[in-house]
């Protein structure tokens, strides 16, 4: 077929440059908004705990005395060389905390989007095509119900549930604490890192630590999947090749399912990954609900600590993760969909 | 808009992506007429939007009334000198128990209420004076701002709202402090996005607008245009973007509290808060100190989702479904005209004097109703006719004639909401008394049906091979690999396409092309009669011509027998050999192509005809009047109102069939031979009775 690797290969191209300017946008934002505050970070974070004089070598050591713009030069210039700083609480490279938690983040919300997609794309589908029936009340009201918990509540119902009562399963950490001595830290994904040691017997334990914040954040995004696949399957099924293909006389299961269903999963691959933005809000929340020792458990320790050169890195690698995943999506997408390529 | 297109509409692709989900953000209804649609509103929409409003003036009347109705203040720890219990159980004195802190837990859960309904109203407000005019100017300039500001907003878009709201409360608590405002801002940042978002797609969506750009061409000012439009309907859409909001913004103000920096606990009651101290108690046991705070946040939220999901779907005229349902259909008038007349009057008409033998379709009587509220659609009420193999029927009439109602009707691709009655005898059956199944198992091999607009009809992630083998299989499972490639090459290089295209995607092909490879995916499985409706109307003039002559080569070779159904005479005199032509519902009159055209016997045929446009044309001439309304029709005669011949009994009594020489069927009084007209029925109709019986 004529071009069809060399449009992919534009595609690709193209959405690579359009990366930029979004990068750019976004590191600004970081910076602007770390600096909406009078002061410094230094001053934030030490103030009241030093001299006057002490600070002022410190901001001086720092760069912070220096016009906003050269800063902002600077910010720019260390974050695309890969600096990301090193935090002022327990003086860790940025970069190693995000290696470290990152990780396990990670974990979390990949397991939490497959629990997500599994429950959210079947129930959408159904709702879709039983339309308004009961099913579809159901489902509708499911989504909307889904939504309107917390994570976090429902974090405390599980752990009320499946901890307290049940005894089922532990309710706080990734892993035990003899199974946590035993392993090796080779990803930092500690199911990983199981598996390359061969240590079969942690698995059990580690799955058992990530069921509960896993199902929690994952049973809340569903949610959304189900509104949005319900939609898009409504939407397909009116489509003219639809009743094109019935006027053929194909039979209905035939129509549905290799038809419309099909057609209808196309935009989810994009929508869902537009979740991430909200997969990564509730991985904070969730992370702090289940003593997840993720990123977000450890923003949050920062930030209280005022450790603004921290909080600072860490959104910055945020930001350029999302910028990564759009990207990423928008890259199957046009993978998945012959009329995406430009 | 048709009946059968305005069922098929419905749910249509939403154009913005709220945070609960899909919000339109195309116009609405405002006004009174919103209001008349909300209280009209049915079933699930219905439910959905009045539980919303319950729930919400719940929260609202306990964040107005908190002195009254809370038993004791939201950080009271003891009264009248005695120290309430701490992690006490709830009791009589405490309904929902005390917290660590030997708080009330039924008293934070109502002062909670007032908090989260201050901080987002407040937020949504706010969101609501940047979001707004922001979206207002992007859209109306336009160029290197819009961009800027699209860029700008996207990107805050696409981070994760949480970590947004985070930062901003952190930095504004260390300077601000933790009180109200400095929740709301943090939560007004998240939200900009989405009205930026929605107002700037409703300015552009106006401003491409034909009526915007016929305004212009006028000499109208496009500012007051767009102004007086946009205005009307940013008012519309922004409500239900605004509940949407108010629901995550809750969520969001909980989940802050619940990380410790939303509002400083000195200060306010708040859920989020709550429940981050319920989970500490809930290891130990105490299970009601996290769970009525957490019941409040998802009750609030559910009510406000749920009247944004209301006024969405009730509003949203692209999501509202029009109320048709199926109709019971009376039997038929007894043929009053027919039965009492003799002379020159028929039942069926006879089959065109070229062939011989038995005709390929014969309908008689067929009617199609949908039920509505105003009463029943007569789309189809009384239609009878013959298709002889190899041979085409034009089936003409205006829009909303119904035409493609009967199209359908023949292969039983109806809506749900569509009853039928008559007789389609088909292959030695009828096929309205057949089972879906049986319908199912024609379609395709038996009957065909081409569609109008070829650039949809096609799977966009199917291949033409694809598409073909498909259709193959499902009919003719017994067709090997080989022999279904060879069957779609076949019919492929019949319409004109290589095979070297056979792998291609339909995108990949245009209109035309794409017209031609749906005639050869219907013919491809040799169907015995094919509807052909309205196939060359989206198509070009020179492509019409070459998919015309296309259709009449391949009806010649496979015998099979067509009907072509469209608005243009043009191309039935140069493909059809018969015509039909239709009116509200009934076909006025039918025949040989030649002699209707030549010699019209109906008015409406004669006014047709005489309204038709050649290079020789000087002057247009028009049917006065407009085609009528199908649920109630005009009585008697449809055509009446409109008709320059109409006498009396036209306006009392449908007329009675006419048959002449070669086939010709004609429904008019005025061919009637006169003694069968009743005495003073022939009295001319004047041209204000005719008028008023038009606006009748």
């Amino acid at each position: 077929m004529a071009s069809k690797s060399g449009s992919l290969r534009r595609y690709l191209v193209t959405r690579l440059l359009l990366v930029v300017p979004m990068v750019f946008i976004l590191l600004t934002l970081v910076f602007v908004l770390m600096r909406v505050a009078p002061g410094n970070p230094i001053l934030a974070a030490l103030g009241g705990h030093l001299t006057q004089a002490q600070l002022a070598v410190r901001e001086r050591a720092g760069g912070y005395d220096r016009p906003l713009i050269v800063q902002y030069g600077d910010y720019l210039g260390q974050v695309l060389t890969g600096h990301f700083g090193t935090t002022l609480t327990d003086q860790r490279p940025v970069t190693q905390v995000i290696a470290q938690n990152g990780a396990a983040t990670l974990e979390l919300t990949v397991s939490a989007m497959m629990v997500a997609i599994a429950v959210g794309i079947p129930l959408g589908m159904l709702a879709g095509r039983m339309r308004d029936t009961w099913v579809d009340a159901i489902a509708r009201i499911f989504g909307i119900f889904i939504y309107a918990i917390p994570v976090f509540f429902l974090g405390l119902l599980a752990q009320l549930l499946f901890g307290h009562i049940l005894n089922w399963l532990p309710t706080s950490s990734q892993a035990s604490v003899l199974v946590q001595a035993e392993l090796q830290p080779h990803t930092n994904i500690l199911i990983i890192d199981a598996i390359i040691d061969g240590q079969w017997g942690d698995i059990p334990d580690l799955l058992a630590h990530l069921a509960l914040p896993a199902l929690c954040l994952g049973l809340v995004i569903s949610g959304v999947v189900v509104r949005l696949v319900r939609v898009n399957v409504i939407q397909t099924m009116k489509g003219d090749y639809i009743e094109a293909a019935r006027a053929r006389g194909l039979r209905e299961r035939d129509v549905v399912v290799h038809h419309a269903f099909k057609n209808a999963l196309v935009p989810i691959v994009t929508v869902t990954g537009l979740q991430a933005a909200l997969l990564l809000s509730g991985a904070v929340l969730t992370e702090e609900t289940f003593n997840w020792p993720g990123i977000g458990n450890e923003l949050i320790y920062y930030l209280e600590n005022r450790d603004y050169i921290a909080v600072q890195g860490i959104i910055t690698v945020f930001a350029l993760a999302v910028v990564a995943i759009s990207l990423l999506i928008d890259l199957v997408n046009a993978w998945v969909d012959p009329r995406v390529r430009y | 808009m048709t009946v059968a297109e305005t069922l098929a509409e419905g749910d249509a692709a939403p154009e913005v992506l709220g945070p609960a989900g899909p919000v339109a953000g195309k116009p609405a209804p405002g006004g009174r007429r919103g209001l008349a649609l909300l209280l009209a509103a049915r079933g699930l929409p219905r439910w959905l939007l009045w539980t919303g409003l319950a729930l919400t003036l719940l929260f609202v009347v306990l964040a107005i009334f908190a002195e009254w109705i809370a038993p004791y203040g939201f950080n009271q720890y003891m009264a009248h000198g005695v120290r309430f219990p701490q992690q006490g159980a709830p009791s009589a004195l405490h309904w929902f128990g005390t917290t660590v802190d030997s708080e009330d837990v039924l008293s934070r859960v109502v002062y909670g209420a007032r908090t989260s309904i201050e901080v987002v109203l407040l937020a949504v407000c706010f969101s609501i004076i940047v979001g707004v005019p922001l979206g207002l100017v992007s859209g109306y300039f336009g160029g290197w701002l819009d961009r800027l500001l699209v860029l700008v907003n996207d990107s805050i878009f696409a981070f994760p709202y949480l970590l947004l709201a985070i930062v901003i409360a952190f930095l504004l608590q260390g300077s601000v402090g933790g009180g109200v405002i400095t929740a709301a801002i943090a939560i007004t940042v998240v939200y900009i996005p989405q009205y930026f978002r929605v107002v700037r797609n409703t300015v552009l969506s106006v401003r491409e607008e034909p009526y915007v750009e016929a305004g212009k061409a006028l000499g109208a000012r496009p500012r007051t245009v767009i102004r007086r439009y946009v205005f009307a309907n940013v008012i519309q859409s922004v409500p239900v973007v605004a509940s949407l909001n108010a629901a995550d913004a809750i969520l969001t103000l909980a989940s802050l509290s619940f990380l410790g920096i939303g509002m400083d606990p000195s200060v306010a009651a708040e859920w989020g808060y709550d429940v981050s101290r319920g989970i500490a108690d809930a290891q130990a046991g105490y299970w009601w100190t996290g769970m009525f705070p957490g019941l409040a946040i998802i009750l609030l939220v559910m009510g406000l989702t749920l009247v944004g999901e209301g006024l969405n779907d009730t509003l949203n005229p692209l999501l509202r479904r029009p109320g048709y349902r199926r109709v019971v259909l009376p039997p038929v008038e007894s043929a009053t005209a027919a039965a009492a007349l003799g002379n020159g009057v028929a039942g069926p008409p006879a089959v065109a004097a070229t062939e011989t033998g038995e005709p390929v379709i014969a309908v008689s009587g067929l009617r199609v109703w949908y039920g509505s509220d105003r009463g029943p659609v007569k789309a189809v009420d009384g239609v009878s006719f013959e298709v002889a193999p190899g041979e085409m029927l034009g089936l003409v009439g205006e829009s909303g004639c119904g035409k493609t109602s009967l199209g359908r009707g023949l292969l039983g691709l109806l809506p749900e909401a569509a009853s039928c009655d008559g007789e389609i005898r088909f292959g030695g059956r009828n096929l309205l008394a057949a089972s879906a199944a049986e319908m199912r198992a024609m379609r395709g091999p038996a009957l065909g049906l081409v569609f109008q607009e070829p650039m949809t009809r096609l799977d966009p992630l199917m291949r033409i091979s694809e598409h073909f083998a498909e259709a193959l299989h499902t009919h003719e499972p017994e067709l090997s690999k080989d022999e279904i490639r060879e069957r779609s090459l076949e019919a492929l290089g019949s319409v004109g396409i290589p095979p070297t295209r056979f792998d291609n995607y339909p995108h990949e092909f245009s209109g035309g092309m794409r017209q031609r490879i749906m005639i050869a995916l219907t013919l491809a499985l040799r169907p015995r009669f094919v509807v052909a409706d309205e196939p060359t109307t989206a198509l070009d003039v020179l492509v019409e011509a070459q998919i015309l002559a296309l259709l009449s080569e391949l009806k010649t070779r496979t015998r099979a027998g067509f009907l072509l159904i469209t608005h243009n005479l043009g191309i039935v005199a140069e493909a059809c050999e018969r015509v039909a032509v239709m009116y509200a519902g009934r076909i006025v009159e039918q025949g040989l192509v030649p002699e209707v055209f030549a010699r019209p016997q109906h008015p409406y045929t004669e006014a047709l005809l005489a309204s038709t446009i050649s290079l020789s044309t000087e002057s247009l001439r028009f049917i006065p009047g407009s085609p009528p309304d199908l649920v109630d029709p005009p009585t008697g005669c449809r055509f009446h109102p409109r008709c320059p011949l109409a006498m009396e009994v036209c306006r009392a009594q449908l007329p009675a069939r006419v048959v002449s020489g070669t086939g010709h069927v004609v429904e008019c009084w005025a061919q009637c031979p006169p003694e069968s007209i009743p005495p003073g029925g022939d009295a001319r109709l004047s041209t204000k009775e005719i008028a008023v019986a038009d606006e009748a």
